[in-house]
């Protein structure tokens, strides 16, 4: 009875206060965490690249898996902060499906190319060399972890790591001196008008989310059944595939969490579906998706897909309609 | 002695081949086509007429995106959605499926395709997609539409082409984003896109446009041609708030005009272009945006906003008589210039992205 008068109290609640306090804790439950932990997890491995550069060292190592997770963690908050300066594609340069990072670090390497002398001046070099993904060629890759120059590849690392850590400081402060207020505050003149247009956009991070999770970090080592491409999974020379699906996994769970904060049974079923979904991908034991190649474990792995895809079809067809962000027919389509 | 005049005089005809064959009007005169869906899930191609009645309705395998109409038979193609393989040939007076494109191993269709002047070949965009390149499928059409060639669409993600008037020139609006269908229509270079527009003669690129760099990430997707050859084209905005431009146009040897609006005027399409029509005169360009769920009209000449209209899910737009003609996912089939709310929406029809002119 108490949770039925709770429940009509809060539809009475008007829309926009409903909206302004999930915005708010988005912001202060979601959002803000994520890119506090990657600032701070950043600026570690980038002070633990200066005293040890190594892709041997095991401190190293652990730094960049600690920065990197933080990443995944707040990757599909492709809004404001992360879309100024190109700063997520410097931070995460994937897919790259046609090998620029390999290339453009190989040539940097030949050429000891002095652009990796100073953090300052490495700004200036593709996306495709810099962030995380360009740091595991240099820690992981059988020929890059030992091309060249030690003094130089050394550099190299010490100068992304601070890159990454520069990239990533300067997001966190944009969303606390500025882009806090743009959400919390819609205005006629801001990228906002209203409360509503915040919680589509917060909806599209998570919708996307999912989408880049299920067909990107899974789709494309699944490939087709006649052709499999382990080697195109994410990450997969560090081990860190399958983490990269289950730490989305949880932080989309996270944000679902926090939308849905106003619709107890529809959050209960998309938890639930979650839960499928990391046990799933748990259950595999397959850190790389080595398996896509075995007819009987590829199963798996597209069973796991397809959990996530139902998780979207939850999240477009019921989480939309609940927030009021549905998209029409031609909206949803896209081309 | 008349009779056998007749007959002398149909026997001649025969021999030259010249016996009336099958035209639009035998269909009752289809002014557009578009793509639909219906309440119970199914896919229709339906042809329209210039007072907007429903002609034909014809069932399509799967969902469609656009259709090309032959320049003289009443024949027409429709694309499957991106990244679709196949494309089906229809005869619009039977609805008769009479053939069926498949696009080659390694390629898929981008759901837009165009006749050349003469209705003698088709020419499809596509996406050759281990390479990452965009490509333009040459389809002969009198030999059951064989592929016989492939030409290089000038950049990555070709998405709609056009004819220039009179020619069988081709531009391409190659919106720049690399796919690759293993991974759905997740879009994989955007932080290197670089879209253009193409000109392509015979498979051998004549012309080719590109934006500014700083507007690198806004994806040419959508084309319409005037009379005069002035193409108009819509984009789509890739890049953080808020979009630069949407629109702009082009003519072949020249320098790209962008219309530049105010962020108060382009903010309502959502950094998003659905469709583009062009008047034959050149003098007016409308716009689609179904996330914004308006109609935008601009003046050419100036460059200027003309007017924004409301219309919930809006996608497809053609240039008719003297007005331009919308379709929604509503089911909505109006004219920009009608009252607003006087055309009440088909519910037996879900128009899909597309009205595509017949000429």
């Amino acid at each position: 009875m108490k949770q039925i008068i709770l429940f009509a109290a809060l539809c009475l609640l008007p829309l926009s206060a409903q909206a302004q306090s999930l915005v708010s804790d988005a912001l202060t439950k979601h959002i803000l965490p994520r890119f506090e932990a990657l600032a701070e997890n950043a600026e570690t491995l980038s002070k633990t690249a200066n005293s040890a550069c190594s892709p041997e060292s095991k401190a190293l190592q652990h730094a960049y898996g600690a920065a990197f997770d933080t990443w995944i963690a707040a990757s599909h908050l492709r809004l404001g902060p992360t879309e100024v300066d190109d700063r997520a594609f410097a931070l995460s340069f994937w897919p790259d499906g046609r090998g620029a990072t390999p290339k453009a670090l190989s040539q940097l390497i030949n050429d000891a190319d002095p652009i990796a002398q100073t953090p300052d001046a490495y700004r200036d070099m593709s996306i495709a060399a810099r962030g995380l993904y360009a740091l595991e060629f240099l820690l992981y890759d059988n020929a890059l972890m030992q091309a060249g120059d030690s003094a130089y590849h050394c550099r190299l690392i010490r100068t992304i790591s601070a890159d990454i850590a520069h990239t990533s400081e300067a997001i966190l402060l944009d969303w606390q001196n500025r882009y806090m207020d743009v959400l919390l505050h819609p205005r006629a003149e801001g990228p906002y008008q209203s409360q509503k247009e915040v919680v589509k956009a917060l909806f599209n991070t998570l919708n996307t989310g999912l989408e880049f999770t299920a067909d990107t970090r899974l789709g494309r080592p699944l490939g087709t059944f006649e052709r499999p491409r382990p080697t195109r999974a994410e990450v997969w020379r560090s081990g860190r595939s399958a983490r990269h699906v289950i730490l989305s996994l949880a932080s989309l769970r996270d944000l679902a969490m926090v939308l849905a904060s106003e619709y107890p049974a529809l959050a209960a079923r998309l938890d639930h579906q979650f839960a499928t979904a990391i046990d799933q991908v748990t259950d595999l034991n397959d850190p790389v998706f080595a398996s896509v190649n075995v007819p009987q474990s590829r199963l798996k792995v597209e069973i796991l897909q397809q959990t996530i895809q139902g998780i979207r079809s939850s999240v477009t067809n019921e989480l939309g309609p609940s927030l009021g962000v549905t998209a029409g027919f031609n909206a949803l389509d896209g081309d | 002695m008349a009779t056998t005049g007749r007959r002398q005089f149909l026997g001649g005809l025969l021999a030259a081949g010249l016996l009336p064959k099958p035209t639009w009007a035998d269909v009752g005169t289809p002014a557009f086509l578009a793509a639909a869906a219906t309440p119970n899930g199914r896919f229709a191609l339906c042809g329209i007429d210039a007072a907007l009645n429903l002609l034909f309705k014809l069932p399509l395998p799967a969902r469609g995106h656009a259709a090309a109409g032959h320049p003289i038979r009443p024949e027409a193609v429709a694309f499957a959605r991106r990244p679709g393989t196949f494309a089906i040939v229809i005869d619009c007076r039977s609805g008769q499926e009479t053939a069926r494109l498949q696009s080659p191993d390694g390629r898929h269709f981008y759901g837009h395709g165009v006749f050349s002047a003469d209705g003698s070949m088709l020419y499809t965009t596509e996406n050759n997609f281990e390479a990452g390149r965009g490509c333009i499928g040459v389809w002969d059409v009198a030999n059951g539409y064989k592929r016989i060639s492939e030409w290089d669409s000038g950049g990555v993600g070709p998405h709609e082409l056009r004819r220039l008037p009179l020619s069988d020139i081709l531009v391409v609006a190659n919106g720049g984003i690399d796919t690759h269908p293993d991974s759905g229509r997740s879009k994989l270079n955007i932080a290197t896109m670089q879209p253009n527009l193409s000109y392509i003669d015979q498979g051998r690129l004549i012309d080719r446009a590109e934006l500014p760099p700083e507007m690198h990430k806004n994806s040419i997707r959508h084309l319409a041609v005037s009379t005069h050859g002035i193409i108009a084209f819509g984009m789509q905005w890739q890049g953080g708030n808020p979009a630069p431009a949407m629109v702009g146009t082009h003519r072949l040897n020249s320098d790209i005009r962008l219309i530049q609006a105010p962020a108060s005027e382009q903010r309502p399409l959502q950094g998003y272009i659905g469709s583009i029509a062009i008047a034959d005169d050149g003098s007016e360009i409308a716009v689609t945006s179904p996330p914004g769920g308006v109609v935008q009209r601009y003046d050419t000449k100036n460059a200027t906003l003309r007017d924004t209209k409301l219309i919930k899910d809006a996608s497809g737009i053609a240039t008719g008589q003297d007005d331009f003609v919308i379709s929604s996912g509503t089911g909505l089939l109006t004219r920009l210039n009608a009252p607003s709310k006087q055309e009440i929406a088909n519910r037996e029809l879900i128009w899909d992205n597309h009205l595509v002119r017949l000429v």
